[in-house]
């Protein structure tokens, strides 16, 4: 490939090129492997025992199975500083990157005396003097304190979370091209849009859309609501059976995974040709809101900067965070519902921005951006019309 | 369904001695409170998880989550909370003061899971492993959940049946991902599972995914590749309805009617579930139904050794009661059959340089024997009863 392509568009999609122009992958593993590493020297870590999925997604770049919901921990993926290698729980080498070799791998277990007895032929593991997790469970931490002997048990976010939090061109990249996925998804569910439809429709129709285009694992299926115009408003997170009436303002909010990396985007729009009195007023608020929100995305700002923005805009207190940070899934900070007024934004950091409006009588507008903080501010990386 | 679950997490309180419980991980949650949530990928899912709190004596658990559209409709309004972030420092002032509102300093809790927030920013409670409270109350269940497991199970075998129509040369695994997902959710699924599985087997286990143990690799996930004429696909799907998971295996073929062989193959699969379920009642141990089914196969263990002869589901994918698992013959002999256990039996029929079948057969054990959950169609095998 040319040594930088200078039009980025030619990154954005899924298949590979024959000159290699898009995502190099072992490069962009290789780069976050080394942040892992330099951490645990900056903080004196001998090895790492991750259980979270976008940590152990970090630290592998190992395509698994995706499941939905949380696990409580297990140690899933092992990092030991002095071999610098990372080891993972898989029985088979398929979807594993090169550079984890087959004997750098462990097998599944049910029962965690195999699981203990397997990790006690990592070489390096057990000469830890401090080990970080990233969670714990009564149990696992009585195993893995037998296992390590008297070493220190602390907790791994320093160095995981600090290496995740600013990105590498590379996941920008995958950003963008999970973005590009959100923004087609969200033309799908616009075009089937139309009074009488289900949400539970429209998110069948988010589903196919994006497993089609090879992202069969929705980041989340909380991907549409129908807002009542009459009555009390609220924020929903589940798909219901109820068809969306005429006129209704239906939020339309799909997200995507790309490699893992997490982007989405929400977009409120009206289901048929009339649009309830007051719509018109209540979309234009939200965008300004976001506007508010997005103008306050600088490095150096901090949360209390998002609150104070989202407050002068007229924003009364949001049901849902006002942003939060997105790479390997959704991140700290989650800044909004009382949380996230000290954390600080740098250059290099993701976001998910949302603005919700809400009036009784009308209806609901949400909209949503996943953004880079760059020197000059907020860079949107999903672009869609507003209305 | 939920009251009655409730009750068994009470008494497994009193009988471990518990004041009571702090839930983190999705399917716990859903087990103590009944609460939907949006069925979401991992950070995202643990970020902004929805946590359960049961105190001993009292009568409803208490919520706290972002999803309050979710909450069960009997949940009193001050059991319903908004979130809190376990998972952050930042939570851990919100956290502390929940806790301090339900419990007494010195309290003995069962937590399932712990972020260093919490080790850090919850001190002053005696922290014990929920597992054994839960593993205890969901091991045996209702006739409410069966009926919920049985509920997730048909909308997924609907969802399949038109997977299975579009299956032909030039499909990827993807495309079938599409077809299964829009169908499910159309057809009233509440939440997705797990990524879809259609692994195309290789004929031989040599030219399969290396493995750790020589023995086949078994699930591997799902990308674009291009299903060609006569791939044996291994097909895998769960999906949730009501909190509760179902477990859809079965064997297809692209673009071709099972052959001579194959049917042999399909026909020694259901003499083994047969063998197990002959002998399936309450009294029964896991370690006598590994040695009927190895006897039905004469002699060779038919399933995968990470695997297991059949698994419990619920409100996991994957739970108790295991049977033939890395747990061990003694685990598996002390692990008797009740009623109300719930046991998936996927056996795996392997014939080197034929590749095999596997299918997937639900039971939940009733007092005398068993009942079917999932359907007896195994297309294109044909039916089986």
């Amino acid at each position: 490939m040319s040594p930088a392509p200078r039009d980025h568009g030619v990154l954005i999609g899924m298949m590979s090129l024959e000159d290699d122009a898009r995502v190099d992958f072992s490069l962009l593993r290789g780069e976050r492997r080394a942040k892992v590493l330099s951490g645990m020297e900056t903080h004196g870590l001998d090895a790492l025992m991750l259980g979270g999925s976008g940590d152990v997604h970090y630290v592998s770049g190992a395509r698994q199975l995706g499941r939905a919901g949380v696990l409580p921990y297990a140690p899933v993926a092992v990092v030991v500083r002095e071999t610098g290698r990372v080891h993972l729980m898989s029985t088979w080498d398929e979807g594993v990157p090169p550079e984890i070799a087959r004997e750098d791998l462990y097998g599944l277990s049910w029962n965690p005396m195999s699981l203990m007895a397997s990790l006690a032929n990592v070489p390096g593991l057990r000469d830890s003097r401090r080990v970080g997790t990233d969670g714990l469970t009564p149990m696992f931490a009585a195993m893995i304190s037998q296992l390590v002997g008297s070493a220190e048990l602390v907790d791994a976010a320093p160095v995981m979370a600090a290496a995740r939090r600013i990105k590498a061109a590379d996941e920008i990249t995958c950003l963008d091209v999970a973005s590009a996925i959100a923004e087609s998804a969200l033309s799908a569910m616009e075009d089937a849009l139309r009074p009488g439809i289900a949400e539970r429709e429209l998110l069948g129709i988010y589903d196919e859309h994006v497993a089609r285009l090879g992202a069969p694992t929705p980041p989340s299926e909380s991907v549409c609501f129908a807002t009542p115009s009459r009555g009390p408003v609220r924020f929903r997170h589940l798909a219901s059976d109820r068809p969306v009436g005429d006129g209704e303002l239906v939020v339309l909010a799909p997200g995507a995974l790309y490699a893992g990396y997490e982007a989405g985007l929400a977009r409120t729009r009206v289901a048929g040709q009339s649009a309830p009195p007051g719509a018109a007023d209540l979309l234009s608020r939200c965008a300004r809101s976001m506007e508010a929100l997005l103008a306050a995305c600088r490095a150096g700002n901090t949360g209390a900067d998002l609150y104070r923005a989202w407050e002068d805009a007229g924003g009364v207190e949001s049901p849902v965070p006002l942003a939060h940070g997105l790479g390997l899934g959704a991140e700290p900070p989650v800044i909004g519902l009382g949380r996230g007024a000290e954390a600080s934004l740098e250059e290099g950091m993701v976001l998910s921005v949302q603005s919700w409006v809400a009036e009784e009588g009308v209806g609901g507008c949400l909209q949503r951006a996943t953004v880079v903080i760059e020197s000059g501010g907020a860079s949107a990386l999903t672009r869609y019309g507003r209305l | 369904m939920r009251r009655e679950r409730f009750q068994k997490l009470q008494d497994g309180l009193s009988a471990g001695g518990l004041d009571g419980l702090v839930l983190l991980g999705s399917s716990s949650v859903v087990y103590a409170t009944g609460a939907a949530m949006p069925a979401q990928d991992g950070d995202r899912a643990a970020l902004f998880r929805a946590v359960a709190v049961v105190v001993k004596g009292e009568s409803a658990p208490h919520l706290y989550t972002l999803y309050a559209d979710g909450a069960p409709p009997e949940l009193p309004s001050d059991h319903l909370h908004g979130p809190l972030f376990p998972d952050l420092d930042d939570g851990m002032d919100l956290f502390a003061k929940a806790l301090t509102a339900h419990f007494a300093a010195g309290a003995g809790i069962g937590v399932d899971h712990q972020s260093h927030a919490m080790l850090r920013g919850l001190s002053g409670f005696d922290w014990a492993d929920a597992s054994g409270v839960l593993g205890a109350a969901k091991l045996q269940k209702t006739v409410d959940e069966v009926s919920c497991i049985r509920q997730a199970q048909l909308l997924n075998e609907l969802a399949m049946v038109d997977a299975l129509r579009i299956l032909r040369p030039g499909v990827r695994q993807i495309d079938l991902s599409a077809v299964f997902l829009r169908r499910v959710f159309e057809l009233g699924a509440s939440a997705g599972g797990i990524d879809p599985i259609w692994q195309v087997m290789a004929p031989t286990r040599e030219i399969g995914p290396w493995t750790l143990h020589g023995d086949l690799a078994y699930p591997t996930v799902t990308t674009d590749r291009f299903l060609r004429h006569g791939d044996v696909i291994w097909v895998d799907a769960g999906i949730v309805w009501e909190g509760y998971a179902s477990d859809y295996g079965r064997t297809w073929i692209t673009g071709a009617d099972p052959n001579a062989q194959q049917l042999v193959q399909f026909r020694r699969w259901r003499s083994v579930v047969d063998a197990c379920l002959d002998i399936l009642k309450p009294g029964v141990s896991g370690l006598q139904l590994g040695k009927v089914a190895i006897q039905a196969n004469d002699g060779v263990r038919p399933w995968i050794e990470h695997f297991y002869l059949a698994h419990g589901v619920g409100t996991d994918s994957a739970e108790m009661p295991l049977i033939g698992t890395d747990f061990g013959d003694q685990f598996d002999e002390q692990l008797i059959m009740q009623p109300g256990m719930v046991a998936v039996f996927e056996p795996v029929i392997w014939e080197d340089g034929a590749a095999g079948y596997r299918s997937e057969d639900i039971v939940a054990v009733t007092d005398t024997g068993w009942i079917k959950l999932s359907g007896s169609t195994y297309d294109p095998y044909g039916f089986g009863a």
